[in-house]
């Protein structure tokens, strides 16, 4: 087969691709850009809008009561999950520790493989461990769980690290992702979620969520919004946050959690 | 429903009459000026070549969709720059093309993708009862899938966007020799790998 026959039989073949039909792209952004144009046209009045409105924010955080009720948010480390509108403080919402059992991927993605091949910033651990500056915790629960298949350090204004651990059996599964983010790195946003427990991890204060929620990232210039489904535990020890992801229930996060020991 | 009478005359970009051309030029020209109702037309012509290349090139609906609109907004906001002699199509998936792959090599996207990996999503539906023809074109997706970034772009452009050379030559903005060439060596490596790896594929296409 020449080269030719083979172009012709490509054109053939890619005819055949399925694709997901076509979303209203241009509604969306000529909604977009009529909502920021009309902005624009108020935005000297605006702008006095706003700062009378930050002075009487400002005014109002001094007082304690008002204070509770703006920052309807729990923050944990650099992240913050926003239990819902309209709701009292939000540490008041929390439901008590209970455990809780996560649904487990059935359906993993198939492609993960490719796509985790793909990720920028993969590395060795050790090398990792050289460019974090800050100590890499493997856990050493359950016994079985052995060195991730997958490090990742990648710039999240500062050196974010992400451990992966795929199911032996099925490379496709993702079993269980540990991220590593020190201070003044990437805000991580989680608005919403099903559940949403106190836990503890360490004697220190923990949170466990549950999607599906919202979770945008944020660093100022950029911004990523997305709807997750997963679960995951977060807590922050010694300036950095943890974020356990895995499909394990609540318990045996934590028990991963506390089992974390520095790379021997 | 009847396509928008400006859409009509611009969906078609290959065999512009000289009519349309001045049609999109004009519309352009307005768009460039502020004016939104001239940049709907011009995005309802070329969304859908904007979505699919971002699809191909990312594999999520939700990520193409985002660059796609940004893909519009960035090209919106830089209209005044467009040099109008040029073709407008190959300039906008040059942005998009951009765009996606700073998009696959984010740190959110990674995190998106990971998070999703633990969600309880069906299989993709009804796999099973598609056409032959779709479940080659899939297949032949997965294929160019194992290519470097750049050998894919050069395959979506021309073999499944069907752009001809000198409009891809464009969008990636080098010599059309460049292209060919490129192309070329990309064959070579995507016909190993449809040989390797994807033998259904091959025998489907060798019988």
């Amino acid at each position: 087969m020449n080269e030719t026959e083979f172009e012709k039989q490509l054109l053939a073949i890619a005819k055949g691709m399925e694709y997901p039909r076509t979303p209203d792209i241009a509604g969306s952004v000529t909604a977009r850009l009529r909502s920021s144009t009309r902005l624009s046209l108020r935005t000297r009045p605006l702008a006095w809008s706003l700062t009378i409105l930050l002075i009487l924010l400002s005014s109002l955080m001094l007082i304690p009561p008002a204070r509770a009720a703006i920052l309807e948010f729990i923050q944990i480390g650099i992240v913050r999950i926003f239990p819902g509108p309209a709701q009292a403080p939000a540490t008041a919402t929390l439901e008590p520790l209970a455990p809780t059992t996560a649904t487990p991927s059935s359906q993993p993605s198939t492609l993960l493989t490719t796509f985790l091949n793909q990720i920028a910033g993969e590395t060795k651990l050790a090398n990792a461990q050289e460019i974090a500056g800050y100590p890499i915790l493997l856990p050493s629960y359950p016994p079985e769980m052995g060195l991730p298949n997958h490090v990742y350090v990648q710039d999240a204004n500062g050196p974010m690290t992400i451990l992966v651990w795929v199911d032996a059996q099925q490379p496709e599964r993702v079993t269980l992702s540990l991220h590593f983010t020190p201070e003044g790195s990437w805000a991580i946003e989680k608005f919403q979620p099903a559940v949403i427990q106190e836990a503890e991890v360490n004697g220190q204060r923990a949170i466990w969520a549950e999607g599906p929620y919202p979770l945008r990232l944020s660093n100022g210039n950029m911004e990523f919004v997305r709807l997750i489904d997963g679960h995951v535990l977060i807590w922050e020890e010694g300036g950095i946050t943890y974020r356990l992801e895995t499909d394990m229930s609540l318990e045996e996060a934590v028990k991963i959690a506390e089992s974390l020991q520095p790379i021997p | 429903m009847e396509p928008h009478p400006i859409k009509r005359c611009i969906t078609n970009e290959r065999n512009l009459s000289g009519e349309a051309q001045l049609e999109e030029s004009t519309l352009i020209r307005r768009a460039a000026n502020g004016d939104t109702t001239a940049w709907e037309p011009l995005m309802l012509a070329h969304q859908q070549a904007v979505f699919r290349l971002s699809y191909l090139l990312l594999g999520d609906p939700d990520d193409a969709e985002d660059v796609a609109q940004e893909t519009f907004l960035r090209a919106w906001k830089h209209l005044r720059r467009f040099d109008l002699t040029r073709p407008f199509r190959p300039w906008l998936l040059s942005i998009a093309s951009n765009l996606a792959s700073n998009r696959r090599r984010s740190a959110g996207r990674y995190l998106a993708a990971l998070t999703r990996a633990f969600r309880n999503e069906p299989a993709s539906a009804g796999i099973e009862e598609k056409s032959v023809q779709h479940m080659e074109g899939n297949e032949l997706w997965q294929a160019v899938k194992n290519l470097e970034f750049t050998d894919q772009q050069i395959i979506y452009l021309r073999y499944f966007l069907e752009l001809p050379v000198h409009e891809a030559a464009e969008v990636l903005q080098v010599a059309e020799g460049t292209v060919k060439s490129r192309l070329n060596r990309a064959l070579e490596k995507l016909r190993k790998i449809i040989q390797e790896g994807f033998p259904l594929l091959s025998e489907g296409r060798e019988a």
